[in-house]
């Protein structure tokens, strides 16, 4: 008997093959539209866009509220009335942030995990440490582009809102490098911790009311410790006030404190302390979440 | 319907998850101690407001129910074992009643224990006091336990919709409307309170004892009731 | 024939949309005692239509009774059928006879340890039954999870792709025993997409193939009702008006056309003999098929198994 091999169109691939650049790219990417839940039915994109018009409807309100004052009270009613401004936005919104990351920042470590779709990912030109980092940029990424939207949106609007928007924006222009800046340092913060958390579970839920609890209970707790003992450690107990950390620091880059932080106790300490705290906040949790992947192989 | 009882206790009480429920419940004693042993004590208002109602009844009780009775049913979905339970002759609030009785257990003793020794420590062993703080958290664990029970059962994204609830709705929305209150779990909790002790909890934008009462058992076989119906309709994995 | 007033199981016109797709449509047909195979390639709406048997979804039209039950929402009615699934559903911290024990319990079984014991026999797991079910391979916890769905004795099984991942060892245990249960009177049905399985068990055989049942019966009428119907069958080759002309003369072939792109539509109602009789045709022409394809939708799952012999 002969045997024949029929040709069914079978090709091999002869296009470009490119290298690691590339893949991490890739997970870049997919971190950007998993988070956004893009590609996906209609359902996962329900979270996430919901606080990202959360986020901004705040902004909004403000710029709102801040240009019927400046009709109904005259010029300067934003600094009579003390009413928020942008160094004031990220304590009002600060909570919502947490909550953001804590349930969509899930989403990108622990299904791959899960799954073990993260074995497939490292048989490619990956290895543990391009993965995590992918995955931090690509939610740093949307973290900050939902913590400067609502900035943006509040410029505009207290600019608009002004009677002499050009004169507002020449005297004000210096808010804009600063919202960026501080939009970075929340997002940040948000997003190393939110990973961190992420890194240790593999089912979302977990690490997501983990996250909320952390911040949710810490904040009241420190707070009334702090009160009761103002004279003693009330500083350093307000350090570990969670939710605080980042917005000293936006404190110092605003270069006085806003609405939220005025009482905290921790003020005290001075700009160096709280920026090397925050700093330490950050690279201790980015180094253990990096040390956790580092040597995963497929 | 002991078997789902005790499966569900051996799902739900890992290690890790036991550690850290014991560590929340011992935070607001720490914070109660430490308010009491400072010269400038708060009022019952204040305290009431921040460590019972912010701390216990907002934070800490929803949370530790949140992360036990969503879990709950939303595994079994996720992975694909409800079909274990439904395909038996059980009926179906047979399997929904062992599920919360699970829950309750195992929250219920950190919670109880947190209110009663923080209740303890701060009105200095006065026994009304504390039973109507230990009977008010139990029953917010029990409404709570219901209401995420037949979350996990509902919705995939169960523990954002939670979060979202005990975040904006009775941490937010309830401290300020006060018509929020009646739908609010923690308030029903915090109104049984001022029931139970009266001279001590006064005061207060709460519903009426008899009201809240009424209101919680309302929400306790509503939200059993709706889990039932859900288990009876739903397509199981 | 298939006799209505003995039948088990009654699917009436039974469709199931998700939305705009539709994964079961109008199917009807009675399920007798004894091993009934349900066959047809993945995705052609299998499992979807034994999740409804089974009570576990919901019908988007139409009716489904056991025993003259509604299969939906009726507990009591578990405690006759027992049902696998096709994915895993076990515990992995519990033990394998802590397992079937809980499912037996679950069930309200008498003598429990009794009926686990032979349960567990019956799958021979003996050994294994007291180890963690995480520590298992992926035959083990099959064959753990067979133990559990007959431990409570039931007359009706649905079984979803149970032999997947089996070895072949433990296919012929299974064969076995799925002989053995049916012999003593029971209802079971299996589906597969393979097959020889189907082939060696089943007396009758449903064939589902794009969410519609595309035939039933006994296999071997099947294959020979098969036959009765025209293929049409596309040839690519280098010699396209040769072929065609040639393949006239076959006496398997019906009809011939000749599409604009160069290929040869050949009609066929005796696929078997044309398998054999074209290869060697073009040989004798000196034509060199390229390609031979079956075009018919709604059969190429089944010529695909008739071509492979």
């Amino acid at each position: 008997m002969t045997g024949t091999v029929f040709d069914i169109g079978y090709r091999s691939y002869t296009g470009a093959r490119e290298g690691r650049g590339r893949s991490r790219l890739a997970l870049f990417r997919d971190g950007v539209r998993a988070s956004l839940g893009l590609g996906r039915p209609p359902r996962a994109k329900v979270l996430p866009w919901l606080f990202v018009v959360l986020l901004s409807g705040i902004a909004l309100v403000m710029a709102m509220i801040a240009g019927a004052a400046e009709r109904l009270v005259g010029d300067g009613a934003t600094e009579k009335l003390n009413l928020p401004t942008h160094a004031d936005y990220y304590g009002i919104a600060s909570i919502l942030m947490f909550v953001f990351a804590a349930l969509v920042a899930p989403e990108l470590l622990c299904r791959d995990r899960r799954e073990g779709v993260l074995q497939l990912y490292l048989v490619r030109p990956l290895t543990g440490t391009d993965y995590v980092a992918a995955r931090w940029a690509s939610f740093l990424t949307v973290m900050t582009v939902a913590a400067w939207l609502p900035q943006v949106i509040l410029f505009l609007g207290l600019c608009m809102g002004d009677p002499a928007p050009i004169a507002y924006l020449r005297e004000h222009w210096l808010d804009i490098p600063r919202f960026l800046a501080s939009g970075i340092i929340m997002s940040t913060y948000v997003t190393t911790l939110a990973l961190l958390t992420a890194s240790f579970t593999s089912r979302r839920a977990y690490a997501a009311v983990f996250l909320v609890g952390l911040f949710a209970i810490t904040t009241p707790f420190t707070i009334g410790l702090a009160d009761e003992m103002r004279d003693g450690a009330g500083p350093w107990i307000s350090m570990f006030n969670l939710t605080n950390i980042p917005l000293h620091v936006v404190d110092v880059i605003f270069g006085g404190p806003s609405e939220m932080t005025e009482d905290a106790p921790a003020r005290v300490l001075g700009s160096t302390t709280l920026v090397t705290w925050y700093l330490a906040w950050i690279l201790v949790p980015a180094l253990v979440l990096w040390s956790r992947y580092r040597r995963a192989t497929p | 319907m002991s078997t789902v009882y005790l499966l569900t206790m051996r799902q739900l009480a890992g290690r890790w998850r036991l550690v850290i429920m014991t560590v929340l419940a011992v935070l607001p004693v720490l914070v109660a101690a430490i308010m009491v042993s400072s010269a400038d004590a708060p009022s019952v208002r204040e305290f009431e407001e921040v460590v019972l109602g912010t701390i216990i009844a907002g934070s800490i009780a929803p949370l530790v129910v949140l992360a036990l009775a969503g879990p709950a049913f939303a595994n079994e979905v996720e992975d694909r074992t409800l079909a274990n339970l439904t395909l038996t002759p059980l009926p179906r609030w047979r399997i929904v009643l062992p599920k919360l009785l699970a829950t309750i257990t195992l929250a219920a003793p950190f919670i109880a224990t947190s209110a009663l020794a923080t209740a303890y420590v701060a009105f200095l062993g006065d026994p009304l006091a504390v039973v109507a703080v230990t009977a008010s958290a139990i029953i917010g664990v029990a409404l709570y336990a219901s209401a995420f029970l037949w979350l996990g059962l509902v919705s995939t994204q169960a523990i954002g919709i939670g979060l979202l609830y005990i975040v904006l709705w009775e941490g937010f929305f309830s401290g300020f409307v006060s018509g929020v209150r009646l739908l609010s779990i923690r308030h029903h909790a915090i109104a049984l309170m001022h029931g139970i002790d009266p001279r001590r909890f006064a005061g207060g934008d709460h519903p009426s004892p008899e009201v809240a009462a009424a209101l919680a058992g309302l929400v306790l076989v509503g939200f059993v009731a709706l889990s039932v119906r859900r288990m009876r309709r739903m397509d199981v994995p | 024939m298939i006799k209505a007033a003995t039948a088990v199981i009654r699917v009436d016109g039974v469709s199931r949309w998700y939305g705009s797709v539709v994964a079961v449509s109008d199917v009807t047909f009675d399920v007798q005692p004894g091993i009934t195979g349900l066959l047809g390639p993945n995705g052609a709406g299998k499992t979807t239509l034994l999740r409804m048997m089974t009570g576990l979804a919901t019908a988007s039209s139409g009716t489904i009774t056991m025993f003259g039950q509604p299969v939906r929402d009726n507990p009591s009615l578990y405690r006759r059928l027992g049902v696998m699934s096709e994915h895993e559903t076990v515990y992995g911290f519990m033990r394998g006879r802590e397992f079937v024990r809980a499912m037996a319990k679950l069930r309200g079984v008498p003598h429990l340890d009794d009926a686990v014991d032979r349960a567990i026999a019956h799958v021979d797991m003996a050994d294994a039954q007291h180890r963690r079910m995480e520590t298992y391979s992926r035959g083990m916890r099959q064959r753990m999870r067979l133990a559990a769905t007959i431990v409570h004795d039931p007359e009706v099984l649905i079984l979803d792709e149970p032999l997947n991942g089996a070895d072949p060892r433990q296919r012929v245990h299974f064969k076995r025993l799925l002989q053995q249960l049916a012999a003593e009177g029971r209802t079971i049905v299996i589906s597969s997409h393979i097959l020889e399985e189907i082939e060696e068990l089943a007396d009758d055989v449903l064939l589902v193939v794009n969410g519609k049942l595309a035939a039933q019966g006994g296999f071997r009428a099947i294959r020979a009702a098969l036959n009765q119907r025209p293929y049409h069958v596309r040839v690519m080759s280098d010699a396209p008006r040769k072929l065609a002309a040639a393949a006239v003369t076959l006496p398997s072939v019906d009809a011939v056309h000749l599409d604009p792109d160069g290929a040869v539509i050949v009609l066929s109602r005796n696929v078997l003999d044309l398998q054999v009789a074209l290869p060697r045709l073009a040989q004798a022409e000196a034509v060199r098929l390229r390609k031979v394809e079956p075009l018919d939708d709604s059969l190429e799952s089944v010529f695909g198994y008739l071509v492979e012999g």
